[in-house]
């Protein structure tokens, strides 16, 4: 035996180990649980991914003892590996948590129907993860993606199902359908990496392209945009290399987040602005943090801002403004900071450059509401059928009971959500009024009984009107 | 571990998927004769080196090259590279390119190019599992030239 390969044997052992439990975890989770979305053909991927690598392992080892062994490549190979499979070990278990018991069901179904008719994401699928995190994710599934076509090339038995999202929930917010409205968000990601690394590329993402590029010339003098090759100091050159890197990286993280939040604004409306605040509100952002700018994020403000404009463009608007709840009053107050207020801080001290975030918000933002237009459907026929139904809708709420889907008005699910939104920030007090007894206005505990039934009622209304869109669509077109 | 974190990590992993890609090939013409994921594999290798050393730096449509266009990729190569070496690897890939897999005597030439995208790709695991925060060096620059 080649000498060094007793120590590599050892660690392809282990890691045969590893990928043995977590393509077993998988199958015992598919055999066990019932999933809404999507997880089942993740899992197949994981058991295909172990029995690829364990199969990879058996001919590196073999190959080690015939010819002149590169044992250091073998290594690295195998470190690369266990590299990938602690990605994907960090979804496995998020995923199998998620089962139908604790996510809302109906919004999710109601989310992938909503997401196929989105350009170019026919036949997507979402998986969806409980998350530990307070926060909303998408998963960097692109990365996760690129790197399964690598490892593709290794192993040639596992592919990667195509068109998949991770979608995360924190697992506390799981049964509740309001903050969950957040995954519309999410989704704008998985659409947005998606479409964005097409090849060729997606007509509308060219434009954003080019937009990006005019707003980083606009950021960067002309003169510190030309990296000399060979110059003397190779230390700065390679710096500046970085630096524009990064600024490009920083944009495109503040490009994501505007798209994701105008992407559900127009499948959702402003119920998402409110899902959103409720969000922040339960993070508890500070008034300096809502105009301050992170590598990651675009301030709350400057979204809010967004989220304004667009809602005025679609009607929405004119619907909300009269709501007398703090939500939309916040989102008017930040909506109306302007923009010199905005602030751009590196980490914790260190201020980042403001031209970048001026060519942001003047000559990015508007491309990348143009984008999302180009993307998806005008809101205007559910804003009007929003109007015409809000009150019936509401009036079942008070009454104790699930709206009615009798209609195609009251079927819309887009109404439905907004029109109970509305009512959970505004009428709840008037709903425990009807039904406690006096004196009991003001228990918070019956307040948070009654926030969980309207919530459960708008859920029960979503899953009647998506079996009665069903029902119809089946009378007219036939069985599918 | 936040998620962000994790995505920076993940770039790291891509740069040593693209390096394990690049040293298997070279690894297969050169123990086993094989070529036949040479050409992809290095012309993919010379036009992603070819961008770190473009005179002025361009957004690129996503994807559009297999390395080297963000910036954990930058950090790792230029950390793990010099300029010279980064020339060095561009001059071999052209002669690999050229006369591989006909000329026999590019086979060292190979060893030497499997070697140096044997650091990359040891630099980049090594940043996915001790991954540090944007250089303030770095972040300094950027707020010097924007």
């Amino acid at each position: 035996m080649p000498t060094g390969l007793v120590d590599v044997l050892h660690d392809a052992s282990v890691l045969h180990r590893f990928v043995d439990f977590i393509g077993e975890y998988c199958r015992q989770q598919t055999r066990s649980q019932t999933y809404v979305g999507s997880a089942a053909v993740f899992f197949r991927y994981v058991e295909q991914l172990a029995a690829g690598i364990q199969d990879e392992l058996r001919r590196e080892i073999e190959r080690a003892t015939k010819r002149t062994p590169r044992l250091a490549t073998l290594r690295r190979n195998m470190r690369t590996y266990r590299g990938y499979l602690r990605l994907l070990h960090a979804l496995i278990k998020p995923a199998a948590d998620a089962h139908s018991l604790t996510i809302p069901g109906p919004l999710v179904d109601l989310a992938s129907q909503q997401l196929q008719k989105v350009a170019g994401m026919a036949n997507s699928r979402l998986l969806i993860l409980l998350t530990p995190e307070f926060m909303y994710f998408q998963r960097p599934h692109t990365d996760i993606k690129s790197q399964a076509r690598e490892i593709e090339g290794f192993i040639p038995s596992a592919s990667f199902p195509p068109k998949l999202g991770f979608i995360e929930i924190p697992y506390s917010q799981g049964p509740s359908f309001f903050t969950n409205l957040a995954i519309y968000h999410e989704i704008g990601h998985f659409v947005y990496e998606e479409l964005s690394h097409r090849n060729p590329s997606h007509r509308a993402f060219k434009a954003l392209a080019s937009a990006k590029e005019r707003c980083l010339n606009k950021a960067f003098s002309p003169r510190a945009s030309k990296v000399p090759a060979g110059t003397r100091n190779a230390g700065q050159t390679g710096s500046n290399r970085q630096a524009f890197a990064l600024a490009e990286k920083i944009l495109e993280n503040w490009t994501q987040e505007i798209f994701c939040d105008l992407f559900a604004l127009r499948l959702i409306g402003p119920a998402f602005s409110f899902a959103l605040i409720e969000m922040i509100g339960m993070l508890g952002v500070s008034r300096t943090q809502c105009v301050t700018f992170n590598t990651d994020h675009p301030a709350p403000a400057c979204r809010f801002a967004e989220h304004v404009k667009l809602l005025r463009d679609d009607e929405w608007w004119k619907e909300i403004e009269d709501l007398q709840a703090e939500q939309r009053q916040f989102l008017q107050e930040l909506a109306n900071i302007p923009i010199g207020r905005y602030e751009f801080f590196m980490d914790d001290s260190r201020r980042g450059p403001r031209r970048l975030l001026n060519a942001f918000v003047t000559d990015l933002a508007p491309a990348i509401k143009d984008l999302v237009c180009q993307l998806t459907t005008r809101a205007v026929p559910s804003v009007e059928r929003f109007r015409r139904v809000r009150h019936d809708i509401q009036k079942a709420f008070r009454a104790g009971v699930v709206p009615l889907t009798d209609t195609p008005d009251r079927r819309d699910p887009v109404c439905i959500i907004n029109a109970a939104f509305c009512f959970y920030l505004t009428a709840v007090t008037e709903v425990v009024k009807r039904f406690e007894e006096p004196g009991h206005e003001n228990d918070v505990a019956l307040h948070s009984k009654w926030k969980n039934r309207v919530e459960m009622w708008t859920m029960k209304a979503i899953e009647d009107s998506q079996v009665m869109q069903r029902y119809k669509d089946v009378q007219r077109y036939g069985p599918f | 571990m936040m998620p962000m974190a994790l995505q920076d990590r993940a770039q790291y992993l891509s740069l040593a998927l693209f390096a394990q890609k690049v040293v298997s090939a070279l690894t297969e013409y050169v123990d086993e004769d094989r070529s036949a994921k040479l050409k992809p594999s290095l012309t993919e290798a010379l036009s992603s080196l070819r961008h770190v050393d473009a005179k002025r730096p361009t957004v690129l449509p996503q994807g559009r090259l297999a390395a080297f266009t963000s910036y954990e990729h930058l950090r790792t190569v230029e950390e793990v590279w010099s300029a010279k070496e980064r020339g060095e690897a561009i001059r071999m890939i052209r002669v690999l390119l050229r006369s591989a897999p006909r000329d026999r005597e590019t086979k060292p030439t190979a060893e030497r190019l499997i070697d140096l995208f044997s650091k990359l790709q040891d630099q980049a695991l090594w940043n996915f599992e001790q991954p540090r925060p944007v250089s303030p060096k770095v972040m300094q620059r950027l707020c010097q030239l924007a």
